[in-house]
């Protein structure tokens, strides 16, 4: 978004693959993400969004393919890399059996911030996430859209360069969501860059503006949203045609569903 | 409307049928338990009426009755699931009242195998104590207010909890509840034993209370009636009869207040704030500062509130204590059997990653170099000896104050010292190697497929420690053995001490740059619960 940024990469992927026994989970994906950028990883369920993140963020070993975040290799420079990025993966626990307050001091303090700095922060962002009533309140008691809101927390904490959320946005309320949103959107504007998987496209197409688009374990598309979308008059439009399904129509089955004689 | 009962009777029979539908091997489950209760009860049967005519017979009775009862009570609390009818907010939506609904589930819960079982107890009781035409008379009434008793204690104590039972807290309770049956039978056995060496008498003061506790009264009242104590035995009767009244009307008020009031599931429960807060300020002070004081503050606060962290530590801390110390007091102990402390306490450095479960992936985030990975374990090591190393010091103390030992402590203390590092240092190790998954919910501590690893984990691990300690054992044996060494035995406290703590943290240094390598891989084995 800022003029500096443009043209700099904040990820760059070469050739990744992963197998799971005899399924392909993602077959060789080359990619660069711009910096700065609010950006989309978009698929249907089963696409590899989870997998491909998870070998971004180095929880997950690659059979094949370098990634570099910021210049770095995930698996020669973890140090620098780790520093650098904030995670909010999909379908892992949190240490559940702590308070919100105290999740995010332990993350704080694990990420070598001064104790003071911590609790600053903790409570500043337990604030903007509408979190502050239940901070002292056992993870394990909270609806998935506070978890989801202090799982955000806990990776932007550290402030770091490049955020990664796996469905951030799944199972969450309205109120939630819309919170999330104003500080993501409050994040990118300071020229940090967002990726965040989502099979919603509507939410994509209003928060993103660079997008990839995945099916089946590959890169169907990506650029500038507006580029991937081309002339369809919506990404949904866009997103059925890239992944083969926009043939697809319900129109001659359950004809008889509707109005008319029961 | 009218009669509510048989419908209740009907549906608890197909819940009861419908449970065993749903596989071959429960319905085998379920019959063999069922058969083996069966076969108890008989054997209990059998054995209560060859009592009869024993001087401890109304004793003997009396408590078994009045441990029964107590089962009946702390059943519900650990076994929740286990009859659904049990649940009135199921029952929530349909328009019953309380008096026919109390009555109809109080008669659908004598259905079943429990029921039975207090039935044949009961009824062995009776005919253990009962003699004389008056006294079996009295027996007719008193064996089903017995029953009915110990059945409206269970429904009274459930609906008055049901809240709890419903909610994380309760959950949390169920995985704690194979322990509270594991120490209890040990406790059990104990007093048995005991009780087996001192004879039947010693029962007696304690049987002349319980005689007047319900249900337990009911027996003792049929005992009394044979003895010619015709009012004695009324008034014990009246006693059951007011307390199944008493546990009826609370039932009844429990169900009406229950199904009358939103579910507390939907209910807010922010109000456990500022004693959370005030514990942590305390326990973060003492602790060292940056990243190891960290990780040993969640460590410690883990081992409060996880259930299953809790379950482990509850588990290891009772019989770290148990075998040394029953076994002093029954005189066949001897010094060494302290160091059972400090190697149980130290099983739980094993699988350190795999208690965090998927929640590993926020320490592996943290993790970019092998004195990250030394860091944390370090930590988890430390935090483990807060709590071990004065519990087996206390334990060995405690052993050798029991047998009269006291030259022995030093090298009781030196062994168990070295061994508990090793148990540190090979926990470590093993735990970068050997991860696996700790499943969450219910009882098992082994997802599927990983036993043979938690295998190779534990068990391999406590044979490599012991190995370990070798040169420390053989150093009490040359000192025992060779002359004028026993008067070096004084040696071990500071030698085993400088021994453990030297193999713990090699162990520690040896498991770091394993662990900081294998990141990806210990995420994947402990994701699996």
């Amino acid at each position: 978004m800022t003029e500096g940024s443009a043209g700099a990469s904040a990820v760059r992927v070469r050739g990744l693959w992963k197998r799971f026994g005899d399924q392909v989970a993602v077959a060789g994906i080359d990619l660069e993400l711009p910096a700065g950028r609010f950006i989309g990883l978009v698929g249907p369920n089963g696409a590899g969004k989870t997998t491909t993140l998870s070998m971004l963020t180095g929880l997950l070993r690659p059979d094949q393919g370098t990634v570099e975040v910021v210049g770095h290799d995930v698996w020669r420079d973890p140090a620098e890399v780790k520093a650098r990025i904030g995670v909010l993966p999909e379908g892992l626990r949190l240490f559940e059996r702590l308070s919100g307050w105290e999740l995010l001091t332990y993350t704080g303090r694990l990420r070598g911030l001064p104790g003071t700095e911590v609790d600053q922060r903790a409570a500043q962002l337990l604030d903007v996430l509408d979190l502050a009533g239940a901070r002292h309140k056992l993870v394990v008691d909270y609806s998935t859209g506070m978890r989801k809101k202090i799982g955000l927390a806990a990776a932007l904490l550290h402030n770091p360069e490049i955020l990664f959320l796996d469905e951030p946005f799944e199972g969450v309320d309205p109120v939630s969501a819309q919170t999330i949103r104003g500080v993501l959107e409050r994040y990118t504007a300071s020229g940090a860059t967002v990726v965040f998987s989502s099979h919603v496209m509507e939410l994509v197409e209003s928060l993103c503006d660079w997008v990839a688009v995945m099916a089946a374990g590959r890169i169907r598309a990506h650029g500038p949203l507006a580029e991937v979308r081309g002339d369809a008059p919506s990404l949904q439009r866009a997103f059925l045609e890239l992944v083969g399904a926009g043939g697809r129509d319900a129109g001659t089955d359950l004809d008889w569903l509707g109005g008319g004689p029961r | 409307m009218r009669s509510m009962t048989p419908v209740f009777v009907r549906l608890k029979l197909s819940l009861l049928r419908n449970g065993l539908r749903q596989s071959a091997g429960r319905r085998a489950a379920y019959a063999a338990s069922v058969a083996l209760v069966l076969l108890f009860a008989a054997l209990l049967l059998l054995g209560l009426v060859a009592l009869r005519g024993h001087a401890h017979a109304a004793s003997v009775t009396v408590l078994l009755t009045a441990l029964l009862a107590l089962g009946w009570a702390v059943m519900p609390l650990f076994f929740p699931s286990g009859d659904e009818t049990l649940d009135p907010t199921r029952l929530v939506m349909l328009p019953l009242r309380p008096r026919p609904l109390v009555r109809a589930l109080l008669v659908a819960s004598l259905v079943g195998a429990g029921p039975l079982f207090t039935l044949c107890l009961l009824v062995g009781s009776s005919i253990a104590v009962a003699r004389g035409a008056a006294a079996y008379a009295v027996s007719v009434v008193a064996v089903p207010l017995g029953l009915l008793v110990c059945v409206a204690l269970a429904r009274a104590v459930a609906a008055a909890n049901i809240r709890l039972l419903s909610s994380r807290k309760g959950r949390d309770l169920a995985v704690l509840s194979g322990l509270v049956i594991a120490i209890g039978a040990q406790i059990v056995n104990f007093g048995a034993q005991r009780l087996g060496s001192a004879g039947l008498g010693r029962l007696d003061p304690v049987t002349d209370v319980l005689g007047w506790v319900p249900p337990a009264s009911v027996i003792a009242g049929v005992d009394a009636v044979s003895e010619g104590a015709y009012a004695g035995g009324a008034a014990r009767l009246a006693l059951s009869a007011l307390a199944l009244a008493g546990l009826l009307a609370l039932w009844s008020r429990s169900l009406t207040r229950l199904m009358t009031s939103p579910d507390g599931s939907t209910l807010p429960s922010a109000e456990r704030g500022a004693r959370d807060r005030s514990r942590s300020a305390g326990l973060g002070r003492l602790l060292p500062h940056g990243r190891t004081g960290t990780i040993m503050e969640r460590s410690l606060r883990y081992v409060w509130r996880d259930p299953k962290t809790k379950a482990a530590w509850v588990t290891s801390l009772a019989i770290g204590l148990i075998v040394p110390v029953f076994n002093a007091l029954q005189g066949t102990g001897s010094i060494y059997f302290a160091c059972f402390a400090a190697g149980m306490l130290g099983i739980q450095m094993y699988n350190q990653f795999g208690q965090d479960t998927s929640a590993f992936w926020m320490v592996a985030l943290t993790i970019s170099s092998p004195r990250d990975a030394y860091v944390e374990l370090r930590g988890r090591a430390l935090a483990l000896l807060v709590i071990t190393l004065p519990y087996a010091t206390f334990v060995t103390v405690l052993t050798t104050a029991l047998l009269g030992d006291w030259a022995a402590l030093p090298e009781a203390l030196g062994l168990s010292f070295a061994l508990l590092g090793a148990m540190l240092g090979t926990g470590a190790w093993s735990s970068a190697r050997f991860p696996y998954s700790i499943p969450q919910e219910g009882y098992k501590n082994v997802a599927p497929g990983q036993a043979g690893l938690a295998w190779i984990s534990i068990f391999g691990g406590m044979v490599a420690a012991a190995l370990l300690c070798l040169p420390v054992i053989a150093l009490v044996i040359w000192l025992h053995v060779s002359p004028g060494g026993g008067d070096w035995t004084w040696l071990l406290l500071p030698l085993g001490s400088a021994y453990g703590a030297a193999v713990g943290v090699l162990g520690l240094r040896l498991a770091a740059p394993r662990t900081s390598a294998r990141l990806p891989e210990i995420l994947a084995a402990v994701s699996k619960g």
